[in-house]
């Protein structure tokens, strides 16, 4: 088991990619974030395809930080797609998002999500976000262990 | 013509069933059946021409001696049951149109609903995300390059700052208030002075150096949605506390009058008031009487109270006088 897990994080938006990425630095958590654009590159870093052919896929993050508002795949059908692979169907997914619709929510929960933040627009707010964030999901939260085969 | 037209026609059958007793059975059918088209063209409701025709057939029926139930009796009682079931007929057909209508004017109801939820949807994602942003980046700049910027410089950037965090609140308060317009209302039995008690504790508890006298009276009850109504009391009681925070005794009250026409609740404070001439504005989503300066806030909160009390049925409205406080009256509809 890697002792540095990364953080999958799935974000379009090139400025609150890097305030998270900020935000994160600032609360002390250097883990390895990786970012892509979209659901179609979260599903090939987690499954090891396309350009991240070749990937460790044993080596899986710590947790995945998703946006629901995301071109070509939406978040819903990224986080149903991971639920329904045996692979990575553990995987804890947070819904990392701007909305606060009573939809939103349950559909996140509906469809498998483990939790769901509403990014603030305060940045104070937010870089404690995600420093609770990062304390609770890399550091407190045990993650499934690999099947027995 | 104010005459209850049920009545007179009801007179008008029971006069011809007294007749009934002297004349033939057939000409109480006619009239009968007269009587009762005359009373649909009047515009009677269809279940009540029924109800007398048949009341009115039957009774006739049984003043027939048997001898005399002749075929045209017989066939006139026929022809009055058939017109009968006609006029319901023609009741019912009425009936499955305005159904139709109906059902048309629920979709479109729906599709506009579906309209304001992808509205709400796009204010929550698209415009608090540049929002994030520059609140964000200017925090940045504050944070790695502040050794570089004078107190001015520095000042400024905590004005857009400040800018952002009001259009934040401002987008947050009109989302709070779609969704009190889109929410279904569900009535049930509440404890109003429990309700009221629980928003001052919150409300002293985020905000302990201040003394308040609050006074919620025994045994408020009422039906109504217990989520909007919560809403619209940390409305009324947040605003009562904002604008008593220059007093320095400040009170609040909490409590209803019996009024003929049903009870009033009401909420009052001795802070700030505002002129009644200003009344008017009161209710209106971004009006406000009082600069941002003095009390901070969006002039969303009374907009929303308003619109949960239209929503229950009643009515808002509110007494006051410039720096002798105010005191917020409403009633929650013929359902509580």
């Amino acid at each position: 088991m890697k002792s540095e897990q990364a953080i999958l994080l799935v974000e379009d938006n090139d400025d609150d990619a890097e305030l998270t990425a900020r935000a994160f630095k600032s609360a002390r958590l250097d883990n390895l974030l990786v970012r892509v654009r979209d659901g179609v590159e979260a599903l090939d870093y987690l499954l090891g395809k396309n350009d991240f052919a070749g990937r460790d896929v044993s080596d899986l993050p710590a947790v995945v930080l998703l946006d629901l508002n995301l071109p070509r795949l939406d978040g819903f059908t990224v986080l149903k797609t991971i639920r329904a692979d045996e692979r990575i169907k553990h995987l804890p997914v947070v819904i990392l998002t701007s909305s606060d619709e009573d939809k939103d929510r349950l559909a996140a929960y509906d469809h498998g999500a483990n939790s769901y933040v509403q990014k603030p627009v305060d940045y104070d707010r937010f870089v404690g976000a995600a420093r609770d964030l990062g304390l609770y999901w890399l550091v407190l939260n045990r993650p499934a262990p690999p099947r027995p085969d | 013509m104010n005459a209850d037209p049920h009545e007179s026609t009801s007179r008008k059958f029971a006069a011809i069933l007294e007749r009934s007793e002297n004349g033939t059975s057939e000409d109480v059918l006619q009239e009968a059946y007269e009587l009762g088209r005359w009373a649909w063209g009047q515009g009677m409701g269809v279940v009540q021409i029924t109800i007398l025709q048949y009341e009115s057939l039957a009774a006739a029926l049984e003043r027939v001696p048997t001898r005399e139930m002749t075929g045209q009796v017989v066939r006139n009682a026929a022809l009055l049951s058939a017109e009968c079931f006609s006029v319901f007929e023609m009741a019912m057909r009425g009936f499955q149109e305005s159904n139709a209508a109906l059902t048309e004017m629920n979709r479109k109801l729906e599709a506009a609903n579906r309209d304001l939820d992808s509205f709400s949807y796009s204010v929550s994602h698209d415009l608090r995300t540049p929002l994030r942003a520059i609140d964000g980046f200017t925090r940045a700049i504050l944070e790695e390059h502040g050794d570089k910027l004078d107190g001015e410089a520095r000042h400024l950037f905590d004005r857009v700052r400040a800018a952002t965090q009001r259009m934040g609140q401002l987008i947050d308060d009109l989302l709070g208030l779609s969704r009190i317009t889109r929410s279904p209302l569900r009535r049930e039995t509440t404890d109003v002075t429990a309700l009221a008690r629980r928003i001052l504790a919150d409300l002293a508890e985020a905000d302990r150096g201040r003394q308040v006298e609050a006074r919620v009276a025994e045994g408020l009850v009422t039906n109504a949605d217990p989520r909007l109504l919560t809403a619209a009391f940390e409305n009324l009681l947040g605003n009562a506390w904002k604008f008593t925070k220059k007093q320095t005794q400040a009170s609040i009250e909490v409590g209803k009058e019996q009024r003929d026409d049903g009870d009033v609740f009401f909420v009052r404070d001795n802070g700030a008031g505002f002129e009644m001439e200003y009344a008017a504005k009161l209710f209106s989503p971004f009006q406000r009487l009082h600069s941002d300066a003095e009390f901070p806030g969006t002039g969303i909160g009374l907009a929303t109270v308003n619109r949960i009390i239209q929503r229950h049925g009643g009515s808002i409205w509110a007494e006051a006088a410039r720096g002798r406080g105010a005191t917020f009256f409403f009633t929650l509809g013929a359902g509580s």
